[in-house]
């Protein structure tokens, strides 16, 4: 375990800074229809340290269920964050900083779910919908 | 660009369902764009079909926003729920005359193939396809190609 360091992403036309500590941070992709239909593909976000995250900019948020939201720029577009509404945890998206911040992919969410014209590659663990709810404590009757 | 024999129509919605499409004469092959700006949009890469313009129709443009992200492009999205809805040139040349629609947004986004990755050289590792098999192109590869990207698209300089 290495010590929290800083690191500082922008959205594309650069109107939001996102910043966060991270403490060997890992990339994680979930690819559940409703990341798939924000983000053309799968919503990849970084593991930053809970609560470190600092966004400024005209970000703006969508409900998106019961107990998510997710947020973008308001000037350009850009996926900004999945959040969760019960925590206030905001998961900020991986392709917000440089290089990803170095984090390596570790984790796939709704792997079963990944249409079949392209997959990550990668030994890494892949969840797939029924081990995804599961490790979240969810029915499979609630919508993903 | 990818043009085929098996184009189909097919139909869309972003996350919220404001916005849907309706197009035709949609290829089966799909590219992977990595560069600095595709990559900050998406939140990883930009996975997209091009159609060209006259086969879409757009619903629910009222919510339908756009910015001009380079001298010679556009993307938009949907001003309710965020999801991206296109990269388009807006410039004449030869790429113009197309929507690059996000594969996501299609209502059945299987049965598509991966037939190019461009600014391969500008991925994180960590957003790694798996296969082999397509054409590859790095960012000095497609500066040749379309030389203004040379200035629009970085080579990464952001402090992490």
């Amino acid at each position: 375990m290495t010590s929290p360091r800083e690191i500082t992403g922008r959205c594309l036309c650069g109107a939001v800074t996102v910043r966060a500590t991270v403490t060997d941070p890992i990339v994680r992709a979930c690819h559940c229809d409703m990341c798939r239909q924000h983000t053309s593909s799968m919503f990849m976000s970084l593991a930053t340290d809970p609560g470190s995250e600092r966004i400024e900019g005209p970000a703006k948020s969508y409900r998106s269920s019961d107990w998510a939201e997710r947020g973008f720029c308001d000037v350009c577009g850009s996926t900004l964050w999945y959040g969760t509404t019960n925590d206030g945890a905001r998961h900020l998206a991986a392709g917000l900083f440089e290089d990803a911040a170095g984090a390596p992919l570790k984790l796939e969410f709704f792997a079963d779910l990944c249409p079949q014209g392209y997959a990550l590659a990668g030994e890494h663990k892949r969840l797939s919908t029924k081990e995804t709810l599961e490790a979240f404590g969810v029915s499979e009757d609630d919508d993903a | 660009m990818n043009a085929t024999t098996t184009e189909r129509t097919a139909s869309g919605a972003c996350l919220c369902g404001t916005v849907r499409f309706v197009a035709r004469g949609v290829p089966e092959k799909f590219a992977a764009c990595h560069c600095e700006m595709c990559r900050r949009w998406t939140g990883s890469a930009l996975l997209d079909l091009d159609v060209p313009v006259e086969n879409v129709e757009w619903s629910g443009e009222e919510h339908i926003r756009t910015f001009q992200s380079s001298d010679w492009a556009e993307r938009a999205w949907c001003d309710r729920c965020g999801s991206n809805l296109w990269f388009r040139m807006t410039q004449d040349n030869e790429w113009s005359g197309s929507y690059g629609i996000p594969l996501g947004l299609f209502d059945d986004a299987s049965g598509f193939e991966m037939s190019t990755e461009i600014f391969i050289d500008q991925k994180p590792d960590s957003f790694a396809y798996a296969g082999t098999g397509r054409a590859v192109l790095t960012r000095a590869e497609c500066v040749a190609k379309f030389p203004a990207l040379d200035d629009a698209t970085s080579q990464g300089s952001d402090v992490t």
